[in-house]
């Protein structure tokens, strides 16, 4: 309570403004979602807008229920999520490694430079079929997609992040007689940090990408599938729901990076 | 303790890049006494900087010898420090923690070794500031950090690499005097090497002027101060003044040389 005494009136009333302007973001925020959902309600219920087209909350609401009795609601989450969480952590693994022996050896960045470009221009889905036929039509061809689409980001920036430390730095350690490994564990990954969590969450986005895509090439189960069946079907409960599902579980993924980035910030401090 | 701690002969120093090669440093001979402070002054572009990189053993030398108590350079060895122009202190690590930097590199990070690092912050007051960031400090007191993180691994010889220059003028003086101070009475060797005629002045016993590149010495100058002066004091004297004309000349006549 002392330390509060200290401040000024006008602190105060620039605290109050702070707190003020947040508040009412946030209602804005929540305001917008419930508005949109009545709006969707409403215009369904009385066949404003067709409910056979449209879907509506309430109706998707009933489909989660319904499909979480039945089990399929975890059946098919449970093999979306492994398959992107599979194919997170090897391409993340991976990638980081490509690119801690692409820092180490200037050689090897310089020579594979011109086949990490057209790998990263490339569109990957075009090699679903190749993808198919090598891997056969079920989990490893999507994690295999899945990793396809991550790694390349993941080495691209990963990489520049490395070689983009301070060269002063590098002299300073140099001029110590350090070696390149000191260097790496001293320098470049500390240096690092910021930018690898970056690529963390940029990489949860696309490895929901990478499995729903290959999953709508090649699968039997998940959600993915579950989008495309629903589509053909015309059941767009089904789509809405699924669409829904996939959105608090990345949502989800990516607060739990956010967590992850929030501790390491901590234990730098 | 007047022996001989560097003793350069015959240097030489060719740069090679693609489109052609540069000659930096031609038939540089000098010799650098225990507990002296020797200046290296000369217009841009001579070869300051690459003299001192070569004497730190990052660079190889195209011709001639380097000899450090006799033996070759090498920056495995304990025997320079490298001070730069910048503070190169690491924003993720306290100020504790990147005094450290060097012993951690060293593999020396023992705690007697720890103990005499902390010691000298305490000497040279910087005691309160250890579980600070670099962020929080001014750009003087990081380059004291600088220096305390190169005197922990106990060196017999600094290179200074324009240190001060990245600093206003009022801190520049202040931490002349300061870094002065310190490396007499740690009765360590020092090279500076400056654009600052004065700053060379001031604190050294020996200038030595280099030429335009390549960089060959033009000249060698004895300050003849005595010792209990701060380079402060210096800077006020007659002969500081004089020698600066002569220096500033030399300097000068270089540039329109490299004119004509």
């Amino acid at each position: 309570m002392k330390k509060m005494m200290k401040f000024s009136k006008s602190h105060y009333d620039y605290l109050r403004k702070y707190r003020t302007k947040k508040i009412l973001i946030t209602i804005t925020q929540i305001s917008i979602l419930v508005l949109f959902l009545t709006l969707w309600e409403v215009l369904t219920k009385y066949e404003i807008i067709s409910s056979f087209f449209f879907s509506s909350p309430s109706k998707i609401v009933d489909t989660i229920i319904e499909m979480f009795r039945s089990g399929e609601l975890i059946y098919h989450s449970r093999i979306t999520l492994s398959e992107t969480l599979i194919g997170f952590a090897i391409a993340t693994g991976i990638g980081f490694l490509v690119a801690f022996i692409l820092w180490y050896s200037d050689f090897l960045r310089k020579v594979l430079e011109p086949y990490l470009v057209v790998l990263n221009s490339l569109p990957k889905i075009a090699l679903g079929p190749i993808i198919i036929i090598w891997f056969g039509a079920g989990s490893k061809a999507i994690i295999f997609m899945c990793i396809l689409i991550v790694i390349i980001v993941t080495i691209m920036n990963i990489l520049n992040s490395f070689t983009s430390c301070d060269k002063q730095l590098i002299a300073l350690a140099k001029s110590l007689g350090a070696n390149k490994f000191q260097i790496f564990f001293k320098l470049i990954l500390p240096n690092s940090l910021k930018d690898i969590v970056a690529t963390l969450k940029i990489n949860v986005g696309l490895s929901w990408i990478g499995a729903i895509m290959g999953e709508y090439l090649v699968s039997k189960a998940g959600l993915g599938y579950l989008l495309i069946y629903g589509g053909q079907v015309f059941n767009l409960n089904l789509v809405m729901t699924a669409t829904v599902i996939l959105c608090i579980l990345a949502s989800v993924m990516y607060f739990a990076v956010a967590l992850f980035e929030k501790l390491m910030n901590k234990f730098y401090e | 303790m007047n022996d001989t701690l560097v003793k350069i002969t015959d240097l030489n120093l060719i740069y090679q890049s693609i489109k052609s090669e540069t000659k930096a440093l031609e038939d540089i001979n000098f010799e650098i006494k225990n507990q002296e402070f020797i200046s290296i002054v000369g217009p841009s572009g001579c070869g300051k900087t690459t003299i001192l990189s070569l004497i730190s053993g990052l660079m190889k030398p195209t011709s001639g010898e380097i000899k450090i108590l006799d033996k070759s350079p090498n920056p495995k060895d304990d025997i320079c420090g490298y001070m730069f122009q910048r503070d190169n202190l690491l924003p993720w690590r306290t100020i504790e923690k990147n005094i450290y930097f060097g012993l951690e590199i060293k593999g020396q990070n023992k705690k007697e070794r720890k103990g005499y690092a902390l010691s000298l912050c305490e000497k040279y007051g910087l005691k309160d500031f250890l579980k600070k960031h670099p962020s929080e400090l001014s750009g003087g007191m990081r380059q004291r950090v600088a220096l305390i993180r190169t005197l922990a691994l106990k060196p017999e010889l600094l290179l200074l690499d324009e240190p001060f220059s990245a600093l206003d003028y009022q801190t520049r003086l202040e931490l002349c005097d300061h870094v002065f101070e310190i490396i007499k009475s740690e009765k360590k060797t020092a090279i500076l090497v400056t654009h600052d005629i004065y700053e060379a002045i001031s604190m050294s016993d020996r200038i030595i002027v280099l030429s335009a590149r390549p960089g060959k010495i033009k000249a060698v100058h004895e300050t003849g101060f005595k010792k209990e002066m701060t380079p402060f004091e210096r800077r006020k004297t007659d002969k500081a003044k004089k020698l600066f004309d002569i220096i500033w000349q030399e300097i000068q006549n270089e540039k329109n040389d490299e004119i004509q």
